[in-house]
């Protein structure tokens, strides 16, 4: 007697779209642990960002040393106030993107889970080791 | 061999970018090992040595990648500064910066109301630019490097493309060679209980 069920799925068939599949959900899972990395990166410049502001606040000398590029350059308070109002906005506008990009490749990743594990059910793995 | 790839492909359907090879994606494993005159293991041997050379390129492609990204925030702080130095230049007063001589030790600089920067151009060379033309180059460096970066994101896509292809063919010419072997060992006792009875 021939054998006839699907063991472990080896006669399953892979078409280009399924392949194609794969690859785009490759190509969103990378993408998802390189967003996850500047998410930290840009949560952490926000806080940094914030404690600065604390601590100008609390300080009492009119000029403050302010990192540009390579040097810290004495410059009044005000203006450096200013600044960092700047950059903060910068970067929480930054932040708001990232995590928006995040979320849409969530949805589109469990879209295409679901797809995959449709056709090759026990036969591919997708997720996280 | 016959190109397999369908026309409604994404983009995907480059023979090769940029000296990478794609990696042509098979219809049906059967017909593949015929027309190829490959049996199972010399195709699984070559497909894992693909593999292995897509891995040394990925390498290669991510150095460059780590290269490039700080290379950019470089460019972007050398920009601050000119910029401020620029916005410093019709007021006549002097600019106090602390700068770093050694680990942990600082000093004081008064930097005069100046026309002028120099700028390091690496190859131990420094030019000395005016305000606008150093901000000039600087924004062209910035643009060329984020292109750069561009062009290599989208190869090192590509290349993740053809290798996720590969694997997937090596797990079906795997399966395949399994699932022969099955069939022949349920086969061959079936013969010979056929030629006892």
């Amino acid at each position: 007697m021939q054998q006839q069920g699907k063991s472990s799925g080896s006669e399953m068939e892979v078409t280009w779209e399924d392949q194609q599949n794969i690859n785009t959900f490759s190509r969103f899972n990378n993408r998802f642990h390189e967003l996850e990395d500047e998410i930290k990166f840009a949560k952490e410049k926000c806080d940094n960002l914030e404690d600065a502001g604390n601590e100008l606040i609390l300080a009492d000398e009119e000029m403050v040393r302010f990192q540009i590029g390579e040097v810290f350059a004495h410059v009044p308070k005000d203006e450096v106030e200013t600044r960092i109002e700047e950059m903060k906005e910068a970067t929480c506008k930054t932040l708001e993107k990232l995590e928006q990009e995040k979320e849409s490749l969530v949805s589109q990743m469990a879209e295409l889970k679901k797809v995959l594990y449709a056709k090759f059910k026990d036969s591919i793995n997708l997720e996280e080791d | 061999m016959s190109s397999s790839s369908s026309p409604s492909g994404s983009g995907a359907d480059l023979s090769e970018r940029r000296g990478i090879p794609a990696a042509k994606f098979i219809q049906d494993v059967e017909t593949y090992l015929s027309q190829s005159g490959f049996d199972s293991n010399s195709a699984l041997a070559f497909h894992q040595e693909r593999l292995q050379q897509y891995k040394v390129v990925e390498m290669k492609l991510l150095a460059q990648q780590r290269d490039l990204q700080a290379k950019i925030p470089d460019i972007e702080k050398c920009l601050e500064v000119v910029a401020t130095l620029e916005a410093r230049k019709g007021t006549g007063e002097s600019l106090l910066a602390d700068f770093e001589v050694s680990e942990g030790i600082y000093s004081r600089a008064c930097i005069e109301d100046t026309d002028s920067v120099c700028l390091w151009l690496g190859a131990n060379v420094m030019l000395e630019y005016s305000c606008e033309e150093a901000t000039t180059l600087l924004k062209n460096n910035l643009e060329n490097a984020k292109a750069s970066l561009e062009v290599l994101v989208a190869d090192l896509q590509f290349l993740r493309d053809q290798v996720t292809v590969t694997q997937v063919t090596i797990a079906r010419i795997y399966n395949y060679d399994v699932h022969q072997r099955r069939v022949k060992q349920v086969t061959t006792p079936t013969a010979i209980a056929a030629a006892d009875s």
